[in-house]
Order: C-alpha cells, then structure tokens, then sequence
C-alpha cells in the first residue's frame, strides 16, 4: 500500500509501497515534478459513452456493481465528509477562485484520494499549500536586504525558466526564527529566511541558485546552505497537515465546494482549502478500515511456441477480476473475460467476446464501473499491467488506456531504471494509475520473506498450504485454440491465480500492516540494520541449558539512555568553545561527545521514548482487543512500532539515507558492545562457585543484543531461574532504560559459529516451545532438497530424539542411497533463475547451458528468461566441466541417465554436515563421508547412449542376474527352488509403487479440482512432480517384471 | 474322499458336492498395462454408467422437474443434476504434506479417521463443479467418488441447495434358485495370518482338521461332510516387512521371508485335499496393493496349487455356487469408508456400497486402485446373494431386503487369528453361523 507519500507524477517512481524501502536506498535524490492539468477534456469521454451505448448489455451487467448511491445530505453538501485517503499527490492548475480571493496564476493543488465509511470514492483537492524551504539568514540581514534578496532571487528564477508562464516564481521571503537539528548548538533560536516558491518544481531549481552563489547587495557573491528542500511537495502537505498514511480526513460542511464540472470519476470531488482539513488521529473508531475496493486480477496470453508473451504479437486472451471489500472475506464479484466462447463456470461471470478489442475494452469498463481502490495481483506491476496497455497500443486501441480516477488521463508505461547497492541496477516497467493503488504481491513477498522460490505456486502452498495448478505455457495456445471446453479449463486455471493473491493479503494481512506502517512512520519505511558480533562463539554441542539473556531494543535504550541525538552531538571544537563541564557531557565509548539530557533533551531520545510507549500501549490493547479486525490493526500497528523504533538506528547509519550521522550510530553500536562485553564480566564474576553457587557460569557467545550463558545446571529451571537472577543484577547496573531480559533457555544447543546455530527452545520448564535454527542450510534456493531434508532430520536426531548415532547412522543411509541410485530424483533437483540468455553471461552457468541445450531438443518446452529452471547433475564423461554436467530432470526419467552421486556428495551435502557433526563427533568427516556405507555404487544404464543401440538384450536371471535361455522365462535353475521368496520381493516392490502412484495421481487430481479431467499440470516447483512422473514409469516396468513371473 | 472315511467300522460319509462357477474375469487386471493414463477415466466411465441409470430413474422420482448439467444450473431455478461427489475434507492426510511442511517438534497426531465438522461436499460433472448446501444430503455419510442424483436450486453464492437426492438403489438380483431341500454349508475365514508373532498356529490347525472332518464324533463329521467350499478372506499370512526395505537381502533373510508361506501352503494342501477352497488376497498377502488384487502367485502354493480343489482368486471375489451368487472382499473397500465417513455398524457401510451400485466407491481417491480406462469394475450390475468382507474386528451379520424383492445375506468375517471364529453359511436358507476355535494350554 502507497502510504500516500512521495508520490510524484506522472513519472511517479515509487507508486507501489513495494519499493517504498527503496527511497531510503535510492542514489539518485528525488525530485518534485510538476504536471499541469489539462483543463480542456479529451475527446475520450464522448468515445466511451459512444462504445457504452453499443455494448449496452454489457453496460447494465457491470452496473449492478457500481459504488452505493450518495444520499441526500452528501448531494446537498450539507454533510461533513470523512474519508480514509489512500493516496495524496498534487497536479498544477489555476486556484479556485471561490476559496483564495486574491490568488492568480497557476499554483499546486493537493489531490486526495480515499474513500468514506460508506464506500464513497472521494477526490479531494486541496488549496492553498504552498511549496517552501528554508535557508540560513546572513548575519545583519535587514527588513530591506529581504526584500532586495527576493528581488533578485525572482530575477534569477526568470533566467533559469525562461518559458514559464508564472508571473511570479517566488512569492514570498519570509525570516523566522528557528534552530537547526544539528549539533548542540547554546543559543535556542536563529534567523531564518523561508522561500515559498509558487509551484513545487521550482524549489530544486532555486536551491540550484542558492547553492551556486548569488550576487547580494552590501553582501556580495554568497551561497546559501538550504534547509528541508528535499522534502517532496506531497510529503510536505502531510507533515504540516498532521496527514499520516491510511489516517481518516474530515472536511466540515460548508467548508467544501463540489466542482462543477468533475475532473474525476469519483461520487465526491470537490475543493476545499488545506486550513479546513482535519486529520484525525489513527485511533478508537479512526483506526478502523473503509470498504476499500480490492481488484485482484490476473492476465493469460497466448504466447507463440517457445516464446514468452510480447505485447507486440501476442494476443490477451483471458482477464479473471475478482473484487473484494476491505474487510469482507468472499469476494463480491468474480468475473472472466474471455477471448472466444467459454463454457459457464458456476458462481462466475462469463463474458465472451469475438475479438480482443472487445476484450480489452471491457475490462476498463469493468474498471470504471467497479472502481477499485487498490489493485493487486500477482507481478502485476512488470507483467499484466504493461502488457495490457503495449497489447491495445499494438492494437491501436487508444481509448483503452483510460484507467485511473482521472477522466482526462491516460496510463503509460514507463521504463524506469533504479539503481540501489543493495539490488544493483535493474530495469523495470511501470504503470501508474492515477487514484487506484497498486500492490504487487510477488514485490511484496520478494521483499518480505526469504524464499527459495518466488513463483505464485510455491508462495502460495508455504502460505497457503496448497499447490496450484500450474499450466505450461506452451499448452495455453492450444487450450485456446480448442473449444468452449478447454478455454474453460484455461478460464478456471487463470481465476484461481487472480484468487490466490487476495487470499494471501488476507493470510498475510499486508493491509492492515502497511497502512499502519504508513500510520507510524508517516509514510517512509527505513530498512534494517544488521548488528556487530561481539563475542566470539565457542562453537560446540551443549548438553545442558543454556541461558539468553537479552537487550530488549538495545539500540533505541541506548539511544534514549545517553541522549544520542544530532542536537545533542558536540563537535571537539565546540566543546571548548562552550567550556562545557564534564559531568554535563557523555563520551561515547567511539569518543564522541553528547550532552546530557539536563542541558539540552535529544530529539530522537524523545521520538523513540514515544514510539516504545505507543508500542507498550498498543500491545496492551491488543491482548484486551476481541473483534479479529481490530486485533489485525493493533498487531500491525505494534509491529511498525517496533520497526520504526529499530529503524531510528538505521537511518543515523545509512551513508544515503535522509540524515546520515555517523557520530550517533557508531556511539551507538560501540556502546552495545561495551554492554555485551560487561555483562560477560559480570556473569563469569559473580555466578562462580567461590561466589556461592554450584557451577562456574560460562558465556559460551554474545551476538548483537544477546548473550548466552551456560551455568552449568542440568535442568530448565534451574537454569531460568539463574537467567532471571542475571538479568536482573545486571540490568541494576545499567542507565534506564537500558534492560537485560532473561528471555529462554536452549537445551540442547548446537553452536556452530557465529550466527550459525540451532537448538530447542523453552520459555518454560514443562515442554520446549519449537526448535530454533539460525544461519543453517534449512532453507536456501540453490541447495538441492536432498541438504534440506538431510538437515532438518538430523537436527531433529540430535536435538529431540537426543540420537547422535542415529543421525549419524541416517546420514550413512541416505549417502549409501544416493550412492545406490535408490533416492527420488527430485530431492536431487537443482533450480536456478534465467535471467538472461547464453551470450550475455560471462562466465558459463550450468543452468543457462542446459537451457540453451533444451532450446536445441525442443524450443516449445525450453525454460525462457524468467523461468526458473530445475536442473540435476548427472556423470558425464571424464573431465567435462560442471557447467557441462546440467540436465533436465525430466530427460533423465525419461532416459534413465545416470546422475552423479559423488558431486552430491561433495558439493551438496558435505559441507552442512560437517558444519553440524564437527562440533559433535570426532573425525566426522571420515566417519560420515567415508565409511564402508560409501563403498557400493550403483550406476543406471542409460538407455539412449549410443553403445546401447548395439547391446543385444538377453533375460537374466530375478534372483541371480545369471542369463538364462532356453525355457526359462524368469529364474535360473540354480535358484528355482527360491522361486517364492524372490516372487515376494518382487511383489512387494511393485506394491510399494502402486501405493505411491495413486497417492500421487489422486493428489493432483484434488489440486487441478476435478476428477473427470486429465491432469495437466506441469508445476516444477511441486515437491511431487518428478515424483509423479516416475511413478508412472516405474509402474510400468515394475509391472512387465512380474509379468515375468506368468509364464 | 479318503480324508472323509473316518470312521470305517460305521459308515462311509460322503462330502457333499455343488457346482462352483467362478466370475473373476471382470476384476483381472493382469492384461492391463501402465501406459501413463490417469484416474480420469474410470471416474468417467463410472459417472457415465451410474448417470444412464439415475436418468432412467428420474421419471419415477421427480417426473416434471429439468434435469440439468451442472454448467446449464441458473440462479433460482429448480432442477435435476446427476453427478460424482467430492468430499473436501480438512484431515485427509496430504502426500505433500511429506515433502514440503517443516519437520514439527511433535510427532503428528495420527488420527483413526479423518472425519471433521467442516466437511463439505461438492458435486462434479464432465462439465463443472458446484459446491452443495443445505441438510438434505449429510456429508459424514459419503465419500469421494459416490454418484448421486440431487434435487435442489442454485444459490446466489454460487452454490447448490440440495433438496432431495436419489442413489442408483440395489442392483436387480437374479433369482434365487428353488430352495433346495438340502443343508450344504460354505465356510468362510479371514486373517489367518500365518508367520505373524500373535497368531497361533494350533488355532487354524484346529479349524483345518474340523473342515477336513478329523475331529469330533459322527454327528459332528456329518455336519461336517456337509461343508462343501471353504473361502479365505485375505491375510492368510503375515510376512516380515521390516525385511523388504529396498535393501538387497541376505539369503538368510530371504528364506526367512518364506518361511510363513511354507507353513501356509502346508495348511492350505491339507484342505485342498478335501474340500474346494477359494484363496483371495489381502492387505498383508504377497499381492499388489492397488484393488483389484490379483489372485496369489500359484508358486507360492506349490502344495496346494497342485489339487484343482486350489483357487487362487481376486480380490474382490465373485463367484457362484448352486446358482447363488458370492460377492467379497478382503475388507479394504468398508475400512477405507469408515476413516472417510461414518455409520453405526460396519454392515450398514456394506449396505450403502450396494445401495451406490458401487463396489468401492473411494477408490482410487483413497483406495488404492489400478487406472482403468475403459470401465470401472467395481460397478455392481447385479446384486448378489451372499456379500462379504473380510478381516473385520468382530462377526456381524444382517439379511438385507431391497424394494425389488432383493434379499442379500451381508457377513463381516472376523480375524480368525484374532477371534478364533470362521463363519459358516447354510445355502439352503443363507443363514449362518460362527465357528468358534479356542486353544487352552494346560502347561
């Protein structure tokens, strides 16, 4: 969600919340820019109501999904209006002559977007803010000197805009009094000059000239340090408006003016003056959400034989919109539009159209009608969107493109690029529709969970907990290209992906915590900082209970403990300028010095004060709280709370950020250390056995904010009661509100180094909680899922079964396996991301070689860029390169090729074992990777090699492998008389296979829903599809085998 | 027989005879290959069958309503919709959930069954699906892969409100032949398990010499010459599966593996050579898992198989005798039910199978089964006299009476290694009773 803040147009960069933690990021400064707004309207109005009277059908089955009718007392404005905004920016027009009297010429005007309590649209236009800044005022500057000063400031603005229109570019100079934040300063209040300049462009430009130096009468050349002009015009509104994101504005009655002519398809629009607004606080029944309109869709194509989709060939042929309110958890609308005829769907509205234009007109009927508020999908913002507005640009469609709130504008693609260091340059396509948010939950996820997929399919079974069907997108042509039928199938596949990004804004409740987010942080979202080490891990298996004690908020108490701030900061110089007394001052542990809080209180000690007591409050009503909803506010908000409190460490560290202050941030992670170490002290003095007690604590390793101890008990208890004790005593030797907590035990804990460990969790003594991994290859996207498994289970041995022989003796068994040829194949899958084709990767990739290589076998089925492609690693003749060893599982089902077990073995699994058995076991590497269990190794014949072609087949013997002839079918005469031992073996294994092919088929079949159709599903991010696959083939010949046996 | 003259001062006794036809072609499955097909086809050939049936039947039912696919359902309007029944259930155990949920500290609770107060059901057609509502059709009693004719409207949500619904009923019965005047019995006997470390070999010693006619006096060996076929329901043996692991086996073990079927085809030749006998496979056989299960590997048997009183038979079990028509299973068919859906008694799950004209209705959506692509051999088409199912907890049995005159004998057999308890069936009147064997250690 947009928290409404920043937002620029038309070339808006950041117009999805999704980047928002970008800005913080971003090298490039952001700049205001003006777009003028085009009074005379398009011609476009009159098309559409012309193509409306044709489609009249059309028309009334999409008005019953029109917004409620406004009541008498909004039509005669005789009511206040109260609406929740959703998104603020500013276009540049004439002032309305009805409000500001005395104005003229074209100025800024705030544009608010929201909606009201009873699902109203609203546009709201604010008059009268003006854009400003400030700059420091020279010493001796006179009433006069201001006046010439403006002067030729205005003089030099007309040289630099020549072509502007407006009379007057600086329309005020005005001197107040203020302080600057930096540094601790003695005096409270200096002079100031704030320029307010007549639109929001023109403060970078006059900053220009400031910065340069200009000429000033009696003063000479002088430049000019300005204050707060990188604050966007928008945002600017919000912080003097007391607007927050998501917050709820009230327009009294009679302070507002419908327009005569609306500029917007919104049910209230009218002109109001910034001075009327109120903004209310996000509480009590403020905190509530509207009947947002949430539009989730998603787009098919039919993209040529192993092409991916280009709007410039490939048609739109399906749309799925299913529309939810804010609040509801079943969709209001779901419909399909559909390229051709489409079977009925049941509780789905089809409409089939003979041609794509129809198609894509009606979908921005659909739009009009339904007026969602946010839009949201799953890649929406680089795929769907722009690939429905470049496919009616193809088509020439140019009333297509009408979108947004406004009737006059149209929506574009723009290529942006952006560059940050933390994702390197990437280029991007993006659309902005004016009043409709867009929120693109692939963005969202991407950046909010680490996952070792990002597909709509595996995001939606690890949050969901079920597959999707996944098409190929080779087969969507001929699903349209058949009948009413197949399309129909096509129709279902494409709803269920419109279905699964509402469901998982609802699972994962992204409204309500970004609006809170916005609430907070008033918009900007500030990344996280990553924590020093500070004591060394004394890696090691622990079998007795170890105690964590932990810094609640470490940085913000430190902060707030040694009143680290910008104005508290004093510079070496000034410290003996000022001849301040020591005990008036802290120096920092990095040898800076701050003032203490008696002589000057910090601005950030204060905000952070605020933002943990807020954070306090709301968890305390969110423990009273009943009704789900609330509860999903208050949960949301105590969570943007405690970022924002983190982020204020951030923010004084990051070298692009708004206010980089190393100073603080270095005093504050140096500060954290000392503690850490301090504590470690206290510990390893007091809780000894000449102090009293049994055992000699150990601190066993200390990371940012915690630090674990080992009191050597044998029991949870005992040793929570021992963590409280510390925490409390060494919590007494701290400033306030800095706060040692004992927080829970491990028992046992595997320390493997430095923010590598795992171990079972207890917050009481009766039963651990879950077990706790960190920085353990549990979860990463290049490993096989083979590490995984092999991990997590042997954790588990260790850990909770207590088993460290039978780790070790599954360890041997799962080597031998895989040595055997005996694992499933797709524990063995590699999956890599495409991002771009062979030629444009410097050093050769083994999945860009297989993809090239599959493009040669079959350019329908080759994996294009922005796939991801899966990939195992099989034995290729002797010295090929690695690169060189890839290969589509799917090729070696089907041709039995032979993978290559040692390169599992060394470059797969190893090295997270011996990182778990090394501290564990003595010589684990040679116990585990080379025992006798590595001895045997089976190899499949491929049955496509060359050789093969010549090989005569002869039976051998079930029992024995001798070859047989003659008369014998299926044993040799030396082990006949075993004839129904080895049946039962046989027999049994093809069991085994039967039980897993139904259950695997049957599973599929629950998941495409339906039991009368084929399974088409081609998901290879599905834990079962190579599984699946195989158990076809192996069903197959495990059945020829024993009909051996039926001579 | 030799076996049968016993008592050679007195009298000879003669078994007595009747003629055994069996009908297990329609459950071979050794001809049909794996060549990738899918479950589709046998849901389809199952819903195309039951549908022309419920067609017919509509006119009876509900004479003047439509009757619609569910694509054709409008909004409010009254209709007829024939279709399979999916049961969306939250318990049912996800083969997913073994590759991708997370390892949970605590051992999943494994449930007996997987029944939830959230179920619902959802009726499918070759053109679509529809999400079912209102009382008239209780979803605790049926499963997956049940066809149904359901009256009822569609709602504005989307859904169906059922009104009444119509099952395809009992099968027509051949008519049972005129009643004979004589007592001839047929004895059936699950779970034998032979080789298991529970069973006791003595027990079924026991019931091999009472079948064969070595026990008892002349009165009791005279019922006992009236046995005239003897079915063993599945499980007969138990084979030590911890030892067929994937691993290659020792000789050793291998022999071990054997070991309880040598003991049974021991047993088994002993019978055969008196009396008839019918041999299926179970859950525990050496057999394939899917249904249906192909009859046991006659070089199993290398005793027994060599009488042509040794049937080796399918499971499910078809046969007749006299012109009375047997219809069995093992069990599998009744335990999936009673984890995916509930009723009072296991005979009342007997009963609704017959009543959907369908074997094993959960199959292959629960119950392992092969992919068949051009039928569905588990459709009834007519019903049968006598209907069992073996390895059961505890013997029940029930006549059933259907509306057109059809009457069917419906037995639970119970596990003889368990129980001690073979059932004994009189052709002449399908009554039946238990035969109890207890063996009492003295030491």
């Amino acid at each position: 969600m947009n928290n409404g803040v920043g937002k620029k147009r038309p070339a808006a960069q950041q117009p999805s919340p999704v980047q928002e933690k970008h800005h913080a990021t971003m090298e490039e400064e952001e700049l205001d820019e003006d777009v003028f707004l085009d009074e005379t309207l398009i011609d476009e109005e009159s098309s559409i109501l012309h193509d409306i009277e044709e489609r009249r059908a059309l028309a009334r089955r999409l008005a019953k999904w029109a917004r409620p009718p406004l009541s008498q007392s909004y039509s005669s404005q005789s009511q206040s209006i109260v609406f929740q905004q959703l998104e603020i920016d500013y276009i540049v027009g004439e002032s309305s002559k009805d409000l500001l009297l005395n104005r003229t010429g074209p100025a800024a005007i705030i544009r608010i977007f929201g909606v009201t309590r009873e699902g109203h649209s609203v546009c709201c236009h604010v008059h009268g803010f003006e854009p400003y800044f400030y700059i420091g005022c020279p010493s001796g500057m006179g009433p006069d000197d201001i006046s010439h000063f403006h002067q030729s400031l205005e003089r030099k603005m007309k040289e630099t805009n020549r072509n502007n229109k407006v009379a007057q570019c600086i329309r005020r100079v005005e001197l107040v009094q203020k302080r600057s934040i930096m540094y601790y300063q003695q005096q409270d209040y200096r002079p100031f000059l704030k320029i307010v300049v007549a639109l929001p462009t023109m403060v970078a430009t006059c900053r220009g000239i400031l910065d340069r130096g200009m000429q000033i009468d009696g003063l000479g050349m002088q430049s000019f340090l300005t204050y707060e002009s990188n604050v966007l015009f928008a945002l600017r509104f919000m912080i003097d408006c007391n607007v927050v994101g998501g917050n709820w504005i009230e327009v009294p009655a009679g302070k507002y003016r419908s327009k005569v002519k609306n500029l917007s398809y919104c049910q209230l629009e009218f002109d109001c003056l910034y001075t009327d607004l109120i903004s209310h606080i996000p509480e009590g029944e403020f905190s509530k959400m509207a009947p947002f309109r949430i539009l989730s869709f998603d787009i098919e194509c039919a993209g040529r034989k192993g092409l991916f989709p280009e709007p410039t060939h490939d048609p739109v042929i399906q749309v799925a919109n299913l529309v939810t309110l804010q609040g509801e958890n079943q969709p209001f609308v779901r419909n399909i539009m559909t390229l051709k005829s489409c079977s009925p769907i049941v509780g789905v509205d089809v409409m089939s159209f003979d041609s794509e234009r129809e198609v894509l007109l009606a979908w921005r009927d659909f739009i009009r009608e339904v007026d969602p508020d946010i839009i949201i999908g799953y890649n929406i913002c680089k795929f769907d969107l722009p690939y429905l507005i470049q496919r009616a640009e193809a088509l020439g469609i140019t009333e297509f493109p009408i979108l947004g709130r406004i009737r006059s504008s149209r929506v574009r693609v723009k290529d942006t690029t952006f560059s940050s260091r933390q994702y390197g340059t990437r280029e991007s396509k993006e659309v902005t529709i004016e009043g409709r948010l867009q929120f693109d939950l692939l963005q969202a996820m991407q950046r909010e969970y680490k996952l070792s997929s990002y597909s709509l399919n595996s995001v939606s079974a690890h949050f969901l907990g079920e597959q999707k069907e996944d098409v190929h997108h080779s087969i969507i042509s001929d699903l349209q290209n058949g009948n009413a039928e197949t399309r129909r199938r096509l129709a279902v596949y494409c709803l269920k992906d419109a279905y699964l990004p509402q469901r998982l804004l609802d699972k994962l409740m992204f409204i309500y915590n970004y609006v809170e987010m916005g609430r907070v942080t008033g918009g900007s979202e500030q990344g996280t900082f990553e924590g020093a080490t500070v004591l060394e891990a004394r890696a090691g298996f622990y079998e007795k209970p170890i105690a964590t004690l932990d810094f609640a908020s470490l940085y913000p108490s430190i902060m707030m403990a040694y009143n680290l701030c910008y104005c508290t900061l004093v510079t070496p110089e000034d410290f003996h300028k000022y001849n301040l007394p020591p005990e008036c001052v802290n120096k920092t542990p990095s040898g800076e010095i701050f003032v203490k809080p008696e002589l000057q209180k910090g601005i950030l000690p204060e905000i952070l004060e605020e933002l943990l007591a807020a954070r306090k409050r709301a968890k305390a009503d969110l423990k009273e709280a009943k009704d789900p909803f609330e509860k999903a506010v208050l949960d949301g908000r105590q969570l943007a709370l405690k970022i924002s409190a983190n982020s204020v460490y951030g923010f004084t560290g990051a070298t692009v950020g708004q206010l980089p202050c190393i100073e603080i941030s270095s005093s504050v992670t140096s500060y954290g250390r000392q503690m850490i170490e301090h504590t470690k002290k206290l510990v390893e003095e007091k809780f000894t056995v000449p102090g009293g007690y049994q055992h000699n604590a150990e601190v066993i390793y200390g990371d940012t904010d915690s630090v674990m101890v080992q009191f050597g008990v044998s029991t949870v208890e005992e040793a929570m009661n021992l963590g409280r004790e510390a925490a409390q005593y060494i919590s007494s030797t701290f400033i306030q509100p800095i706060k040692l907590e004992f927080e829970k035990i491990y028992y046992p804990y595997l320390l493997i180094s430095k923010k590598r460990y795992a171990g079972l969790f207890w917050t009481n003594a009766a039963k651990f909680d879950k077990m706790d991994t960190k920085g353990i290859e549990t979860v990463r996207r290049d490993n096989c899922l083979l590490v995984k498994n092999l991990v997590t289970e042997c954790l588990h041995k260790i850990l909770i079964d207590r088993d460290i022989p039978g780790a070790v003796q599954y360890v041997k068994n799962t080597i031998s396996d895989l040595l055997m040829n005996r694992l499933d194949l797709s524990l063995l899958v590699i999956t890599k991301g495409l991002t771009k084709t062979g030629d444009s990767y410097d050093v050769k990739a083994a999945h860009v070689e297989l993809a090239e290589r599959m493009r040669k076998r079959d350019a329908a089925t080759a994996p294009n860029v922005g796939d991801r492609v899966p990939y195992v690693i099989i034995k290729a003749a002797k010295g090929s390169k690695a690169y060189e060893k890839s290969e589509d599982p799917i090729y070696v089902l089907e041709n039995n090729i032979p993978i290559d077990p040692q390169y599992y073995l060394e470059n797969q699994i190893s090295k997270p074992l011996l990182r778990i058995f090394e501290p564990i076991l003595k010589n684990a590497s040679k116990e585990l990777l080379q025992g006798s269990h590595t001895r045997s190794i089976s190899i499949s014949t491929p049955s496509n090699s060359g050789i093969m072609k010549f090989a005569k087949k002869q039976l051998t013997c079930i029992g024995c492998k001798a070859l047989i002839s003659g008369n014998d079918r299926t044993l040799c005469s030396h082990c006949k008389g075993r004839e129904a031992e080895l049946y039962c073996k046989a027999v049994d294994n093809l069991s085994e296979l039967e039980t897993l092919f139904g259950r695997l088929w049957t599973q599929c079949q629950e998941c495409q829903g339906s039991l009368h159709q084929d399974v088409l599903c081609t998901s290879r991010d599905c834990p079962i599809f190579y599984r699946r696959k195989k158990a076809q083939k192996d069903m197959a010949e495990a059945k020829l085998q024993l009909e051996r046996w039926n001579y | 027989m030799e076996a049968m003259d016993v008592d050679q001062e007195k009298k000879i006794l003669h078994r007595k005879q009747s003629r055994y036809i069996n009908m297990d072609e329609i459950f071979f499955a050794e001809k049909e290959p794996y060549r990738g097909q899918q479950y589709s086809q046998i849901y389809f050939a199952r819903l195309h069958f039951l549908r022309t049936l419920l067609y017919s039947l509509v006119p009876n039912w509900k004479p003047h309503l439509p009757v619609c696919t569910i694509l054709g359902l409008e909004e409010g309007k009254e209709c007829i919709i024939v279709g399979t029944l999916y049961k969306h259930m939250k318990l049912k155990p996800v083969i997913l959930d073994e590759y991708s949920k997370e390892r949970s500290a605590t051992p999943l609770f494994k449930p007996h069954n997987f029944r939830h107060p959230d179920d619902y059901l959802v009726l499918e057609d070759d053109s679509g699906r529809v999400k079912l509502d209102g009382g008239a059709l209780l979803p605790p009693v049926y499963v997956t892969g049940v066809v149904v004719a359901l009256l009822g409207k569609e709602t504005g949500a989307g859904s169906f409100l059922v009104q009444d619904f119509l099952e395809a009923g009992l099968p027509p019965q051949i008519e049972k032949p005129l009643k004979p005047s004589e007592d001839k019995y047929v004895v059936f006997i699950s779970h034998i398990s032979a080789g298991s470390s529970a069973s006791n070999p003595l027990l079924f010693q026991l019931f091999v010499d009472h079948i064969t006619g070595h026990l008892g006096d002349e009165k009791e060996q005279r019922l006992e010459a009236e046995i005239v076929h003897v079915v063993i329901a599945g499980n007969s043996v138990e084979i030590p599966r911890g030892l067929l692991n994937g691993q290659n086996l020792a000789s050793k073990d291998l022999s071990r593996l054997s070991e309880p079927i040598k003991e049974l085809d021991i047993m088994l030749t002993q019978i055969a050579a008196g009396v008839s006998m019918d041999i299926m496979p179970g859950p525990n056989d050496p057999a394939n898992f899917s249904l249906p299960q192909q009859p046991l590997h006659r070089c199993l048997f290398p005793g027994s198989a060599a009488y042509n009183t040794f049937n080796s038979c399918t499971n499910p079990h078809f046969f007749e005798l006299d012109n009375i028509r047997f219809l069995g299973t093992a069990g599998q068919n009744i335990e999936d039910l009673e984890k995916y859906s509930e009723a009072k008694d296991k005979l009342e799950f007997m009963e609704r199978t017959l009543r959907w004209r369908h074997l094993a209705p959960s199959a292959p959506n629960t119950l392992g089964c092969y992919p068949y692509t051009d039928r569905d051999p588990f459709l009834l088409e007519s019903c049968p006299h006598v209907y069992f199912v073996g390895n059961q907890d505890k013997y029940e049995t029930r006549l059933l009476n259907g509306s057109e005159g059809q009457v069917v004998r419906l037995i639970c057999i119970p596990k003889f290694s368990e129980t001690g308890i073979a059932i004994a069936l009189n052709l002449r009147n399908l009554e039946c009773h238990a035969l109890s064997f207890e063996v009492q250690f003295s030491s």
